[in-house]
């Protein structure tokens, strides 16, 4: 028997109760399944068990190749590139993990060949190189490359160790019909590498004093603060990190905020509005519904986050990230993911379909587009008039704070993160209040929508 | 079921005083005035559009109304709603959920404990013939499963009041019976019931008191028995014997006879008494004089009174364009 003594006023029982229907008949559907615990495991398992998988589907390249030319140089300066292959003795240093790790950092650092001798790194190549003379009859030779008993027969033109080689000359690279493609680029670019190193001897210079003379050196961007602090400049990162983190924000708070939408439109058209509230207040079911979508959001941000997280941690790039801003994201995605519910919520009980929400749900479309639309412009200078301004707008400050916050060189000063909570804060108060009083209203109305006048007259009736 | 255990308070279940809503530019309920009393079984009737579930709102606090003062339980319906078993006229449940489930989850709003709840549940689907269902989702029942349903949810968690909005509309005769006989049970219990319908018949069958109200207007708030006396045609019926010509002028020659009549279906015989006579004091004559097969005093049916009082007070209301739904 129910307690007849208990008071049944605003009860946070009921709260939890609609919360975790909500949160369960939502998170237990296919779609979401799928879509948003599936899918980031996939990706997540993908990235970490990719180079296990490469390394471990590797083609070993052992045999021999032959290489004709006219003087011998370049299948010496073959032979010799092909002893840069071989392993290294500490294999902690060539794990799959450590190599692309190295080759992203290279990459990130100006070496864009770096990520193109990444496979050559996990690959085992043990050639040895057999010279014959380019004017002698290849026939054999070429009948034992189509017979798989030689790796390759690269053949190299004499005039292309000319001082000034034609440009028409080419390299001719005959492998078997089943060679493998890693095989046959890694023998490609080594042919092409050792036939300048030839024509470079020849001239007689050392091939590695001229590599060294005209390698372009790198140019190593920092910033100096206010505080006169260095703060090294990595342009990718600058833009991929902050952007990745509102997108994720935006996607989560949307995701479930217009589910928050559809559930209100479902419960208000099918009547079960009606049954609920004979159990409930409004501001009860509307506080219960917001909640339970914000728990769907979270696990959202948690699955997607941590495969992000998981993907930086494998890649020893997890430094990129502050606590602090991670921190400080939290704070903001809870602020945002309320501002925009409490906006679809609102909606959602103001109108009888999907159809009619759209007139109502567009121009607050268009105002949480502006983020997206801020992304370069703040990025590019976190501190500017306009991302100082922004972070003080609602519903977009969050958003804009998640930018500046994550993507910052200088740190943003504190009293603009306090005010700029603060600001937000007090916003989202309003705006859940705000659709609280359409709320207790809406879910009982029916014919046409509402004007936006109708709207503010809900908010303001006793 | 565990007996209601009665409030030491005498106070009605629901009191309305000057109670009147306005939706835009019609009047759905104009100073209703209105009391239901703890264990009774009230109906309130009239035709569509009148103002009923205009008035079950307000009842229920899912509307405000203008003006007038209005209590539940002692209070504020928003205070008592875990005491409160309500049935919308617009049946609703969610369509992908269990029956179970969706029942459960109404008990757990309405503040039933986790314990035991599924055997409650299930022991009500047995009650009112709906076994097997308990997996099944909503959508999957037809229209009176789902009703039937819905009623389980008004009263599951055993409430002090159960208000019931077109209770037995849409309902096929068996599946009407069972909620019949389900409602009176409750009413057994102590149980205060207020209902609203447009069937006549059932509210005869079930009520005890019945408000009648039409334009928002209440016209009539009355016991059956007091409806039927009020409206009583003073009339007996007379039916004679197969083969018995009626001496209509032996008839009207009975002391207190105003005037004798054939009634539609050609086999009855009426004769309307004046106010000082005593309908038995005819009966004993007309017998005397008219071998009969059947002689009764004639009765009113709700069907009679309702026709009548809704005329009188202007027809039938009509539909608000746009309102609360």
């Amino acid at each position: 028997m129910i307690d007849k003594n208990k008071s049944s006023g605003f009860r946070f029982s009921r709260i939890s109760t609609i919360a975790i229907r909500e949160f369960r008949h939502t998170v237990l559907t296919k779609g979401f399944i799928f879509g948003a615990i599936l899918f980031p495991l996939v990706m997540f398992v993908v990235i970490g068990v990719m180079p296990f998988l490469i390394s471990n589907d590797e083609v070993p390249v052992r045999g021999t190749i032959v290489v004709a030319d006219s003087d011998g140089s370049v299948a010496r300066a073959i032979e010799k590139a092909f002893d840069l292959y071989k392993k290294p003795k500490n294999p902690e240093k060539n794990s799959p993990a450590a190599a692309i790790s190295d080759a992203l950092k290279k990459n990130q650092s100006g070496d864009l060949d770096a990520l193109d001798g990444l496979t050559d790194i996990t690959t085992t190549v043990e050639v040895s190189v057999r010279s014959i003379s380019i004017d002698a009859d290849l026939a054999a030779t070429r009948d034992q490359v189509q017979s798989g008993e030689l790796l390759a027969l690269i053949e190299i033109p004499a005039v292309l160790l000319a001082a000034d080689p034609p440009a028409d000359a080419d390299i001719s690279l005959l492998v078997p019909s089943n060679s493998p493609a890693k095989t046959t680029a890694l023998f490609t670019r080594v042919a092409r590498r050792a036939t300048v190193a030839a024509r470079v001897e020849r001239t007689g210079n050392d091939f590695a004093k001229a590599m060294a003379l005209v390698r372009q050196p790198q140019a190593q961007t920092a910033r100096l603060t206010s505080t006169g602090a260095k703060a090294s400049e990595n342009l990718q990162l600058r833009f991929m990190i902050p952007g990745g983190f509102m997108m994720l924000m935006w996607i989560a708070a949307f995701t479930s905020a217009n589910q928050l939408l559809t559930t209100t439109i479902e419960e208000k058209s099918s009547k079960v509005i009606e049954v609920l509230l004979s159990a409930t207040s409004p501001l009860e079911l509307l506080a219960g519904k917001i909640l339970g979508q914000g728990f769907v959001s979270l696990l959202m941000l948690s699955t997607y986050g941590a495969a992000g997280i998981a993907g930086l941690a494998f890649l020893t790039m997890l430094d990129i990230v502050p606590l602090s801003s991670l921190i400080l994201f939290f704070f903001w995605f809870l602020l945002a993911y309320f501002m925009v519910a409490a906006i679809m919520a609102a909606v959602g009980s103001a109108v009888s379909d999907l159809r009619e929400a759209q007139s109502l749900v567009q121009p607050a479309m268009i105002v949480m587009m502006i983020p997206l639309l801020l992304w370069l412009p703040i990025s590019e200078n976190p501190t500017g008039w306009l991302a100082t301004i922004t972070s003080f707008v609602p519903p977009i400050g969050p958003f804009v704070m998640v930018l500046r916050t994550t993507g910052a060189v200088e740190p943003i000063p504190l009293w603009q993160i306090a005010a700029a909570l603060a600001v937000n804060a007090f916003s989202t108060i309003a705006l859940v209040w705000i659709a609280s009083r359409v709320f207790r209203i809406g879910v009982l109305m029916q014919g046409k929508p509402p004007t936006p006048l109708e709207l503010l007259r809900w908010a303001r009736a006793r | 079921m565990i007996p209601l255990i009665t409030n030491s308070t005498n106070q009605p279940a629901v009191i309305l005083r000057g109670v009147a809503k306005r939706f835009a530019a019609v009047q759905a309920v104009r100073h209703l005035d209105l009391e239901v009393a703890r264990g009774s079984l009230v109906g309130l009737l009239g035709p569509n559009g009148a103002g009923k579930s205009t008035a079950i709102r307000m009842i229920m606090s899912l509307i405000r109304q203008d003006s007038g003062e209005l209590r539940v339980l002692g209070g504020d319906a928003l205070d008592a709603k875990d005491r409160i078993g309500y049935l919308p006229e617009e049946r609703g449940l969610y369509k992908r959920m269990r029956v179970g489930e969706f029942l459960i989850y109404l008990g757990r709003l309405k503040g039933l404990p986790r314990q035991g709840l599924t055997s409650r549940v299930e022991s009500w689907l047995e009650r009112i013939e709906l076994p097997g269902v308990f997996r099944s989702r909503c959508q999957e029942l037809s229209k009176g499963m789902q009703q039937k349903v819905q009623f389980i949810g008004a009263v599951l968690h055993e409430p002090d009041l159960i208000v019931l909005d077109e209770p037995f509309s849409g309902l096929d005769p068996v599946n009407a019976r069972i909620l019949i006989s389900a409602v009176q049970d409750l009413h057994r219990e102590g149980r205060t019931i207020f209902l609203s319908t447009h069937q006549m018949a059932q509210a005869e069958q079930l009520c005890e008191r019945v408000v009648l109200i039409n334009r928002g207007e209440k016209i009539l708030d009355s016991s059956i028995q007091e409806v039927s006396q009020r409206f009583s045609p003073r009339a007996v019926e007379i039916e004679p014997l197969p083969g018995i010509n009626i001496d209509l002028r032996a008839l009207e020659a009975i002391t207190g006879i105003e005037s004798v009549k054939t009634a539609d279906d050609g086999r009855t015989t009426v004769l309307l008494i004046n106010e000082r006579t005593d309908p038995h004091t005819v009966m004993s004559h007309a017998l005397a004089a008219v071998p009969c097969r059947r002689i009764e005093i004639a009765r009113v049916s709700l069907d009679d009174v309702f026709v009548r009082l809704v005329t009188e007070h202007g027809g039938h209301a009509r539909q608000p364009a746009r309102g609360a739904a």
